[in-house]
C-alpha cells in the first residue's frame, strides 16, 4: 500500500514536472501570462508531490515497513529514532529521492518570487531548473526507487551501517544535498540570461543563492570532516578520498563565483567569468555524483556500483553542450565594455583569486582521475595520494591566504608607494606577532613556520581593515563602537560578512597546518597499570569493561592521562562490535585542547584484559579547524541574511515578508545550532573525575585512618615499611573474594617491614565489622570517612590495592581484584630491592 | 593593462603544472595490479606502490602486542571496465578468493588491524615491496561493497 502510493507520487510528480517546462515554454512563445502562471504552479506541484513522497518514505522507515526493500536494507527495530529518520538519506535510492525533492522545491522558492531585476530571466529559468528536476525524477521513478517491494517480508531490515551511526550524519548528506541543488539555481539563471541576452544582471538575482548553496555545501564539508575526525579513528579528517573531493570542487568554483559576482556588480568586467564559473559548478555537482554512484573512480566510501553512471554522463554531457552553444550563440552580448585595471588593483586580486580557485579545482580533479589519467596518458597508471595532493594543493592554499591578507591592503585601485606603507604594517605585524608565537609555542621547521606567518599576515589585515571601518564610523557617527560594529556589519552584509568569512579562513588554515605539518602519532601497548610517555602524555592503561548493548557489544579501555605528573582526565577509547553485521567499530576518545588534541583509539587487547593496544594521535591545533569553522559559518549567514529593505509595501505583502522571515530565522538559527552542535558538542569518551590515581614513583599522598578499634593510622608513621593499602567495601563480592589472599599473605610477610591497611570504600561500621570477624582478617581495617582517602587515590571503584614502598613511593597499582600470587611477586621485588 | 592579467595567470598555472608534473614523479604511487607488480620484479622494490586485491580471510593474522597485520591479497583487475564485463566487484573479489591460480602477494602492515579486513573485502594497500617479495603497507584502505548495497540473495529472491 505504502509503496504504491509512494510509485503513484513519484510518477505523478514526474508527469508534473514534464509539463512544467513545456507550459512556461508555451508562455514565452504566445507571451501569455496564464501559462507562465500555470508553469509556476506546476514547480509548485512537484515540490509538494515530491515533499510527500519523501514524507511517506520516512513514514516507511518510522513504521518499520520492511516490505519496502530500501528501509529493510537501512534500518531496523532497533534503531533509535534519530537514526531512523537519517536513514531516509543513508543510501543511494531514498538520498536521490531527498535529491529530487529539494530541487523541486529550491525550483519552486527560485522562480515563485519574481523581482524586478529577475523578472525577464524567471521563465527560461523556470525551463531549465524544471528539466534538471525532471531528470532527477527520472533516475529517481526509473533506476533507483526507493518504493520498490521485497518478494517476501523479512522478519527485521539488515539494520544501518554503523559507521553512519553519528549525529553528524544526520545533518551531513542533507547539507550537502542543500548546497549541491542550490548550485543548480545559478547555473539555471546563467543560461536563462544567456538566453533572454540579458547578462549584465543575472549574477545579482542570484547571488543570495549562491551564498546559500556555497554555504551548505561548506556546512556539509565540515561535518563530514568532523564525522571523519570523530567517528573513522584515524586520527584524521580529511583523506582526499574521490567522493570528499567530489563535494570539495564545487565549493571551490561556487567560492570563486561569488568573488567574480562582487565584480561585476561593481561593474568591473567579469562576464564570461561568471558565465562559466556558475556552469562549472553545476557540472561538478553532477560529476561529483557520478563519480559517488558509478564505480568508476576508487573510493573507499562511494554507494556501490550502479548503472546509473552512464545517465550521469550522458546528462554531464548534454550539460556541457548546451552551455557551450548558448555561449556562442550570444558571443556578442558577452562582450565586455573592459575597465582596464592594474594587476596590483583590486580587481587584479580577485582576478588571481579566480585563478587560483580554478587551479585548485583541477588539481583536484586531476587527483581524483589520475590513474585513469596517467594510465591513458603514459600506459602506466599512478595514483594520488593524501601526500600528493598536500604537496600540490599546499602551496596554492598559501598564496590564496596570502591573498587575503594583501587584497585589502592594496585598496580599490592602484595603490601608491605612501598608501602601502600606511595600510601594510598591520600585517607584518601580524606576521612578525604569529612567527614568534609559533616559536615560542615550540614548532619547528621552515615549511610551517611560513605558514603561520601567512596566516598572520592575513589575520593582521583582516583585523585591521574592520577596525579602520569601526574606528572610522564610530568617529564619524558618534557611535560607542559595539554599536558602530553593529551597524557596520548590517548596513553592509555582504562585505563585512565576507571579512568574517575570511577570519574563519584564517583560524582553520592554523588548523590545517597544525594537525597535517606538526602532528605526532604512533602505536603503543600498555599493560595496566604501567605509565608510558607518548607525545608529551604520561598514559596509564586502567582497565577493559565489556558491556553488551541493545544490538552491540561495547569493550572500553579506560586510560588515565597526565600531563607533567598531574592527572588530566581519564580517557575511554572503545571497540562496538556488532554482532549481527560481524563489524567492529573503533570510536575514539578525545580530549580536546586549543593547543592540541589528545586523540586514543582502543586498537585491541590482551585476553585477560591486561593489555590495551591503543594509537595515539597528538593534533596540534586542530580545535581552530571547528573554531575557523564555526566563524566561518557565522560569516557566511550574516553575508546571506536579506538586507532590510527599505521599500514601502502593502500591508499584506509586508506581513507576509515579516511572517516569512520569521520561519526563515527560526530554521536558519535551528539548522546552525544543530548542525554546531553535531559539529562541536564535546568530544566523546573523556570522563573529568576530579583527581586521577598517583602515578608510579610519585609520592603516596598521605592519610590518617581511624581504625575499627579507635585507634589511629597514619601513612607518614609507617616511613621505612612497604604498605600495601586495599580498597574494598562489604557490599562489594569480588572485594570478599580477595580478602582471604590478602589476609594469607600478610600472615606470610608482616614480620618482614610489611603493612597491611584495608580501607572501607562508602560502607557502613557494622557490616565492616561482621564481614572482617567472619573472614577473620587481622591486618588493620579502618573507615574511610566522606571518601577522603578514596578521593585522594583516584578511587572510584573497588576493589583497588596501592603498594607503597620504604621510601613512601608508590610502586603498584593494582585495578579489580588482587590475588595471592600477584602480591607475592610484587612483595618480593620490593623487598629484594631495599 | 589585459597583457599583465593574462602573463600572471599563465604563471600560476604553470606554477601549479609544475607542481603537479613534479609531484606526480615523486610522491604519486604507481597503481599496479598484484599481476603487474609482479612481471615488475625487482625493479618494483623501493618504489611507491599501491596494489589492490581481495583479501583471503585464512590469511589474516593479527599480532595486537606490536601491532603487525599479516595477510594475503589475490589478483583483481585494475580496470573499472574489467570489472564490470566481469559480472562487478563482489562477483570479481568471490572468485579471486576462490581461485588458487590467481597471483598472490603476501602484505605486512604494521599497524592497527583494520575494522574492515575480513575475508573477500577488497584492500587498496600503499606501500613498497621488500627484498624478500612481501609488501610492506604504509597504509590499506578496504571496502566491503556487498554489504549495505547488497542485493538480495538469489536463493530468497527465487522464492
Amino acid at each position: 500500500m505504502l509503496s504504491e502510493v509512494g510509485y503513484i507520487l513519484v510518477g505523478l510528480a514526474m508527469a508534473v514536472a514534464i509539463y512544467t517546462p513545456i507550459a512556461t515554454f508555451r508562455s514565452m512563445r504566445r507571451s501569455d501570462g496564464r501559462w507562465a502562471e500555470s508553469g509556476r504552479n506546476g514547480a509548485y506541484v512537484t515540490a509538494g508531490l515530491l515533499g510527500m513522497a519523501v514524507l511517506l518514505l520516512l513514514a516507511a522507515f518510522l513504521g518499520d515497513q520492511f516490505q519496502i526493500r530500501y528501509v529493510a536494507q537501512h534500518s531496523s527495530r532497533d534503531l533509535p529514532l534519530y537514526l531512523k529518520v537519517s536513514a531516509v538519506w543513508a543510501g543511494q535510492e531514498g538520498s536521490l529521492l531527498l535529491w529530487s525533492c529539494l530541487q523541486a522545491l529550491l525550483t519552486a522558492l527560485a522562480v515563485g518570487r519574481p523581482s524586478e531585476r529577475s523578472r525577464p530571466l524567471i521563465p527560461w529559468a523556470t525551463v531549465f531548473l524544471s528539466l534538471i528536476t525532471t531528470f532527477f525524477v527520472a533516475v529517481t521513478l526509473f533506476l533507483s526507487n526507493p518504493f520498490v517491494l521485497h518478494d517476501t517480508v523479512p522478519a527485521d531490515g539488515q539494520g544501518l551501517n554503523p559507521l553512519l551511526r553519528h549525529p553528524g550524519m544526520v545533518f551531513h548528506p542533507p547539507a550537502l544535498y542543500l548546497g549541491y541543488v542550490a548550485l543548480a539555481v545559478p547555473f539555471a539563471f546563467a543560461l536563462a540570461a544567456l538566453a533572454a541576452r540579458r547578462v549584465e544582471d543575472w549574477p545579482a538575482v542570484v547571488r543570495r543563492w549562491t551564498l546559500a548553496a556555497w554555504l551548505f555545501l561548506g556546512v556539509g564539508l565540515l561535518l563530514g570532516a568532523r564525522w571523519a575526525y570523530d567517528v573513522l579513528g584515524w586520527g584524521g579528517y580529511w583523506g582526499w578520498d574521490p567522493v570528499e573531493n567530489a563535494g570539495l570542487m564545487p565549493w571551490f568554483t561556487a567560492t570563486a563565483l561569488l568573488h567574480g559576482i562582487v565584480m561585476q556588480d561593481e561593474k568591473r568586467g567579469f562576464r564570461v567569468w561568471n558565465i562559466v564559473l556558475a556552469m562549472l559548478s553545476f557540472v561538478l555537482v553532477l560529476f561529483g555524483t557520478f563519480t559517488t554512484r558509478s564505480g568508476m573512480i576508487e573510493s573507499v566510501h562511494a554507494f556501490s556500483r550502479s548503472p546509473l553512471g552512464f545517465y550521469f554522463l550522458a546528462f554531464i554531457g548534454l550539460v556541457v553542450t548546451v552551455s557551450v552553444i548558448w555561449m556562442v550563440n550570444a558571443g556578442q552580448v558577452l562582450r565586455e565594455q573592459h575597465s582596464s585595471d592594474a594587476l596590483l588593483s583590486r580587481s587584479g586580486m580577485f582576478f588571481l583569486t579566480l585563478i587560483l580557485f580554478l587551479t585548485l579545482t583541477a588539481t583536484v580533479f586531476i587527483g581524483s582521475v589520475l590513474p585513469t589519467l596517467t594510465g591513458t596518458l603514459m600506459g602506466q597508471r599512478f595514483e594520488a595520494g593524501p601526500e600528493w595532493f598536500d604537496r600540490v594543493t599546499g602551496p596554492q592554499f598559501a598564496a590564496l591566504v596570502l591573498l587575503i591578507g594583501v587584497c585589502p591592503v592594496l585598496g580599490r585601485a592602484a595603490s601608491t608607494l605612501r598608501q602601502l606603507r600606511e595600510r601594510g604594517w598591520p600585517a607584518l605585524v601580524g606576521a612578525g606577532l604569529a612567527l614568534v608565537a609559533a616559536i615560542l609555542a615550540g614548532f619547528t621547521g621552515w615549511v610551517p613556520l611560513i605558514g603561520f606567518a601567512v596566516v598572520g599576515l592575513a589575520g593582521g589585515t583582516a583585523l585591521a581593515e574592520f577596525g579602520r571601518d569601526v574606528t572610522a564610523r564610530s568617529r564619524r557617527q558618534q557611535e560607542n563602537p559595539l554599536r558602530a560594529v553593529w551597524n557596520l556589519v548590517g548596513r553592509n552584509r555582504r562585505r563585512y560578512g565576507g571579512y568574517v568569512v575570511h577570519i574563519g579562513v584564517i583560524l582553520m588554515a592554523l588548523g590545517v597546518i597544525g594537525t597535517r605539518m606538526v602532528g605526532f602519532e604512533t602505536e603503543l601497548v600498555l599493560s595496566s597499570g604501567e605509565p608510558v610517555d607518548a607525545g608529551g602524555y604520561t598514559l596509564v592503561f586502567e582497565e577493559l569493561r565489556q558491556d553488551p548493548t541493545q544490538d552491540h557489544s561495547t569493550t572500553r579501555a579506560s586510560v588515565a592521562v597526565y600531563r607533567a605528573g598531574a592527572y588530566v582526565v581519564t580517557l575511554q577509547p572503545q571497540v562496538n562490535h556488532y554482532v549481527s553485521l560481524e563489524q567492529d567499530v573503533a570510536v575514539p576518545a578525545l580530549l580536546e585542547g586549543l593547543r592540541e588534541d589528545l586523540y586514543l583509539v582502543l586498537a585491541g587487547w590482551g585476553d585477560d584484559g591486561r593489555t590495551a593496544t591503543l594509537k595515539v594521535f597528538v593534533n596540534p591545533l586542530a580545535s581552530f579547524l571547528w573554531l575557523g569553522g564555526l566563524v566561518f559559518l557565522g560569516g557566511g549567514a550574516v553575508a546571506v541574511w536579506p538586507q532590510a529593505r527599505a521599500a514601502r509595501l502593502p500591508v499584506p505583502e509586508a506581513r507576509r515578508r515579516t511572517i516569512g522571515a520569521a520561519v526563515g530565522l527560526l530554521v536558519g538559527i535551528l539548522v546552525l545550532i544543530g548542525a554546531g552542535a553535531a559539529m562541536w558538542g564535546p568530544g566523546h569518551g573523556a570522563v573529568f573525575q576530579s583527581v586521577g590515581h598517583p602515578l608510579r614513583g610519585q609520592t603516596a599522598p598521605g592519610f590518617s585512618l581511624t581504625l575499627l578499634d579507635g585507634s589511629t593510622l597514619k601513612l607518614s608513621d609507617l616511613h621505612g615499611e612497604v604498605a600495601v593499602i586495599n580498597f574494598w567495601a562489604s557490599w562489594c563480592p569480588p572485594c570478599k573474594d580477595e580478602m582471604p589472599d590478602l589476609q594469607a599473605v600478610w600472615e606470610e610477610y608482616r614480620g618482614q617491614g610489611v603493612t597491611f591497611i584495608g580501607i572501607a570504600f562508602d560502607d557502613e561500621e557494622a557490616n565492616v565489622q561482621r564481614l572482617s570477624s567472619e573472614l577473620g582478617i587481622t591486618y588493620p581495617l579502618g573507615m574511610d570517612v566522606d571518601l577522603r582517602i578514596a578521593t585522594t587515590y583516584g578511587v572510584t571503584a573497588v576493589p583497588e590495592t596501592f603498594i607503597v614502598d620504604s621510601e613512601g613511593q608508590v610502586a603498584y597499582i593494582h585495578i579489580g581484584p588482587v590475588s595471592a600470587g600477584m602480591l607475592r611477586e610484587e612483595l618480593d621485588s620490593l623487598l629484594e630491592g631495599q | 593593462m589585459r597583457g599583465k592579467f593574462i602573463i600572471a595567470g599563465f604563471l600560476i598555472v604553470a606554477a601549479v603544472i609544475y607542481l603537479i608534473v613534479s609531484n606526480t614523479g615523486s610522491t604519486a604511487h604507481y597503481f599496479l595490479t598484484i599481476e603487474e607488480l609482479q612481471e615488475m620484479g625487482n625493479k618494483a622494490v623501493g618504489r611507491n606502490i599501491t596494489v589492490s586485491g581481495a583479501v583471503l580471510g585464512n590469511t589474516i593474522a593479527y599480532d595486537s602486542s606490536l601491532p603487525q597485520v599479516l595477510f594475503t591479497i589475490a589478483q583483481v583487475p585494475g580496470d573499472p571496465q574489467e570489472v564490470e564485463r566481469a559480472g562487478g566487484l563482489a562477483t570479481i573479489l568471490h572468485s579471486a578468493v576462490n581461485d588458487p591460480g590467481a597471483p598472490r602477494l603476501d602484505v605486512v602492515y604494521n599497524d592497527v588491524k583494520p575494522d574492515l579486513l575480513q575475508n573477500e573485502a577488497q584492500a587498496i594497500v600503499r606501500g613498497h615491496l621488500g627484498d624478500d617479495g612481501r609488501f610492506f603497507a604504509d597504509e590499506v584502505l578496504l571496502k566491503c561493497p556487498t554489504r549495505y548495497e547488497e542485493d538480495i540473495p538469489d536463493q530468497v529472491e527465487g522464492s
